[in-house]
């Protein structure tokens, strides 16, 4: 008899990686649909497995000190809403789309414009060897990655500052794995020659500038 | 020539080493590449630290009622003959059911219902049909698109997906057990802890109050999730236990795997899975294990102690560390105690740990014993 699944080692790393995330989304449909129905415990388990996808997304563009706030936000956001809902297995990227719409807001509601990242990172500075060690520097790094494009700057922290597999990134996000695999492997390049041109250098004159 | 083989193997190292690193880069697995890696660490303190949901308030989804509706509810007489109408119809259900329902052979036979038959589900000696009795000894199985239900004689439900074989070893008072071949089932139990067992090829899974999904593959293999609740899973002297939120892989040739909470990062859970499958005192191993250690949240003390009695007694140490600092030992515990893993001391640690009382596990293992159950 065929089977449908194969736990051989590499495939059940496989499965516990990725698969487990589709997995979930059987699950997640459940507890969609129960939360449609009122069910703020079914929302509650949602907000546990998406907590991190919200997050990673907004640190790519609010203030670090804003993004616990606003994640409880997108999840208060979206509640009166998952009734409208049609298609449950896209709560990732519906949920997604909230979080990204809530930056977006922000930034209208503070009448601020956000430090542009690139500021930080400037590219035409004499190249200087990457090394990470302080905390400051942490921030650069994140400035750094803020200042890549869109779509690279989410996948990214996704990746590297929320512990996500790219896997796991596109269950959540509804991204395609080969979007995410592309965004990771050019944001990442990108990434690398931003921080050999002279990015963390400036991390005495840029810590009252940056806006994490 | 020689010199362009060279350049050629170089190359094929260079494509190697770069492969590696997006794979890495991919999901954290494959050859670390150190510069991801030092980014990993350093914007760690960037990461989410907080799961752990608000109290959402409630919403209330119900439409207002309509004009039509309020016309109708607020004609006395509705109400009152609604009200005869439905007592009726009770009393001549409860008759029919009184009627067409036999007492199954045996009394022990669990009712299987099939959700969407089809025309090779059957029992093993029985003919295809939607609903059936399951007795003690027998074996049920779904094809390629049967789904079907099965009422656990009164205290419980299981729900097997299309491909999932199983058979019935046991039906006594306190004592139900079935072994699951291959497939997915999804369970639900409502008797007292310990009730209700599943065996598998790679492992036995014992209900202690909860629902979960179990799955394994036609090699023993498997994983198990747990939705509410929390799970035994025990095979050859290991023991994993996974409480709600939680899941852990079986594998036909070591066992139970470590548990670890489904909302860890892929990074975490992927180390996991190399420290399952990779062979004892291995470099891959003990990469594994540093990871799991480098990533653990307090939460992961779900999985630190386990780790604990499945490495070496000197990496037993770096366990025992980073579980203190996660979740210091209860009193009464001693480091020395721990790193010999005593059974008391390591019982105490883990009910500090609070994902449940182990005292329902270990109350199980002194009243079941291994296949006690193919006996009725």
């Amino acid at each position: 008899m065929q089977s449908t699944l194969d736990f051989g080692p590499r495939v059940l790393e496989h499965l516990l990686v990725t698969e487990a995330q589709a997995g979930l989304h059987d699950s997640d449909a459940t507890f969609v649909r129960a939360a449609q129905q009122g069910d703020t415990e079914a929302f509650g388990q949602l907000y546990r497995r998406y907590a991190r996808m919200v997050h990673g997304i907004l640190l790519g563009r609010v203030r670090h000190v804003e993004v616990e706030d606003l994640v409880q936000e997108v999840f208060l956001r979206a509640l009166p809403r998952v009734r409208e809902l049609r298609d449950t297995s896209r709560f990732g990227s519906w949920l997604a789309t909230i979080a990204r719409n809530l930056a977006v807001d922000y930034y209208r509601r503070s009448q601020t414009r956000p430090e542009r990242p690139d500021e930080a990172c400037d590219p035409d500075e004499q190249p200087a060897k990457f090394n990470v060690s302080s905390n400051g520097e942490a921030a650069e790094i994140l400035e750094c990655i803020r200042s890549l494009p869109e779509a690279y700057r989410e996948t990214l922290i996704l990746r590297l500052v929320e512990g996500m597999t790219g896997p796991e990134i596109a269950a959540k996000t509804g991204l395609s794995p080969g979007s995410v695999r592309v965004n990771l492997h050019r944001g990442m390049n990108q990434l690398r020659q931003k921080l050999a041109h002279g990015e963390l250098r400036n991390a005495s004159v840029s810590k009252n500038r940056t806006m994490v | 020539m020689l010199a362009k083989t060279e350049q050629w193997s170089d190359m094929s190292e260079q494509h190697k080493q770069q492969a590696g690193h997006d794979e890495y880069l991919w999901q954290g697995s494959g050859k670390p590449d150190a510069e991801i890696q030092r980014l990993e660490q350093a914007l760690e303190e960037f990461r989410a630290t907080s799961l752990v949901p608000p109290a959402f308030p409630v919403i209330d989804y119900a439409p207002g009622r309509s004009a039509w509706w309020l016309a109708i509810t607020s004609n006395i007489w509705v109400p009152r003959f609604a009200a005869a109408i439905l007592t009726l119809a009770a009393f001549t259900i409860a008759l029919v059911l009184s009627l067409s329902e036999s007492p199954s052979p045996g009394g022990n036979g669990w009712s299987v219902e099939l959700t969407e038959a089809q025309a090779d589900s059957s029992l093993t000696a029985g003919k295809p049909k939607r609903k059936m009795q399951m007795q003690v000894g027998e074996a049920f199985e779904t094809d390629r698109i049967s789904k079907a239900n099965i009422a656990v004689a009164d205290i419980g439900r299981l729900e097997l997906e299309p491909m999932t074989r199983l058979r019935l070893l046991q039906s006594a008072a306190g004592r139900k057990r079935i072994a699951l071949d291959r497939g997915t089932i999804h369970v639900a139990i409502w008797a007292p802890p310990g009730e209700f067992v599943v065996d598998t090829p790679s492992a036995v899974a014992v209900d202690l109050g909860c629902m979960y999904t179990l799955s394994i593959e036609e090699n023993g293999n498997g994983l198990l999730r747990t939705t509410l609740g929390w799970v035994g899973f025990q095979s050859n002297g290991h023991e994993s236990f996974i409480p709600a939120g939680a899941a852990a892989a079986t594998y036909a040739e070591s066992g139970p795997g470590l548990p670890f909470f489904e909302d860890a990062s892929g990074l975490f859970r992927s180390a996991i899975s190399r420290f399952d499958s990779a062979k004892e005192g291995s470099a891959q191993r003990t990469a594994a294990q540093q990871v799991i250690l480098r990533l653990a949240r307090p939460r992961d003390g779900l999985t630190l102690w386990h780790l604990l009695s499945r490495v070496s007694p000197v990496d037993r140490q770096a366990v025992y560390e980073r579980l203190s600092a996660l979740i210091p030992p209860p009193a009464g515990t001693t480091r020395e105690g721990i790193l010999r893993l005593d059974r008391t001391m390591l019982d105490s640690w883990w009910n500090a740990l609070d994902f449940g009382d182990i005292g329902l596990w270990r109350h199980w293992e002194r009243s079941w014993t291994g296949h006690e159950a193919q006996q009725k």
